[in-house]
């Protein structure tokens, strides 16, 4: 069977952030949610040598590494307030379904921002998938 | 006709404090929508490896304040510290990946769809490792991953 690039890479996400999911689940059961998520950005910082491009990486264009810090940033953020959320009394029932939409706004964006049509099939990949995803969220 | 007034008016003055888990659900869900799209932006042109090494340098802030906010405490339990650094590995591992997929050029709204599966694992690893029991509602959730997946592999 071949699997399109796209779908390899995306393949190995699902099966690191499956894991990260539940390492989740183990780190706060020692520590608080914000202990772990500070630990977790030096995880990313321990990453930094293996990932360094040297020099060359400035001849990306500004905005472009713009983005790149930008989404760091806010991915980070996004964490924070989903401990927020779990601590200013949300119900986990409900808050981590709520909050795994993301891609939702993603899809209702893409057309606008990116230009980009999807195809009927993908369409119903979408639906299953998202409905997937509010399942095991709740 | 008073009491039922003030139990009214009681709710309402208790909302907005009620209803922050809300707000930070929704701040949560366009933070990470723009952190999607932001990664699709920079990595039609940056490589993945290179991604990462910027969005960790962006991420090292929010870290930060929270460290100031804790005046820099942390508790001091090994596993959890360990947990926790794998935690950021693992997360920045798929990260890579994620950015790999956005430079591909594939469908963007498709592979952060996809990536967004991850539960999956999660779900499946606490049934063997944490001996956790699958519900109905976790069971129909992999079903549909499956479809989706075999979906977006046509």
């Amino acid at each position: 069977m071949h699997l399109a690039p796209w779908l390899l890479y995306s393949i190995i996400t699902v099966v690191a952030w499956g894991i990260v999911g539940l390492l989740q689940k183990l780190s706060t059961n020692n520590i608080s949610a914000e202990s772990s998520l500070i630990w977790l950005v030096v995880g990313f910082i321990a990453m930094e040598p293996f990932v360094y491009s040297g020099a060359a990486m400035f001849r990306y264009s500004a905005w472009n590494m713009s983005w790149a810090l930008l989404s760091g940033t806010l991915n980070a953020l996004g964490a924070w307030a989903l401990f927020a959320a779990l601590k200013s009394g949300g119900k986990a029932s409900i808050v981590a379904p709520l909050t795994a939409l993301y891609p939702l706004v993603v899809i209702l964006l893409v057309p606008f921002v990116l230009h980009e049509s999807i195809t009927r099939l993908q369409v119903a990949g979408i639906f299953c998938a998202l409905i997937s995803v509010l399942l095991l969220s709740a | 006709m008073q009491k039922d007034s003030q139990i009214e008016a009681g709710q309402v003055t208790g909302q907005p404090r009620d209803a922050r888990w809300f707000w930070y659900s929704i701040l949560c869900v366009f933070c990470w929508a723009a952190w999607a799209l932001f990664s699709k932006f920079g990595s039609r042109e940056i490589p993945p490896e290179t991604m990462q090494f910027l969005f960790t340098i962006g991420a090292v802030p929010i870290g930060l304040a929270l460290l100031a906010a804790r005046h820099g405490r942390l508790e001091r339990s090994p596993r959890g510290i360990t947990y926790g650094v794998l935690n950021g590995i693992l997360s920045g591992l798929g990260g890579l990946s994620l950015f790999a997929a956005y430079h591909t050029g594939a469908n963007t709204a498709v592979i952060t769809v996809a990536t967004s599966l991850y539960p999956i694992i999660t779900v499946l690893l606490a049934v063997v490792i944490l001996r956790e029991r699958l519900g109905l509602r976790q069971v129909l959730g992999l079903v549909f991953a499956g479809i989706s997946i075999v979906i977006f592999s046509l």
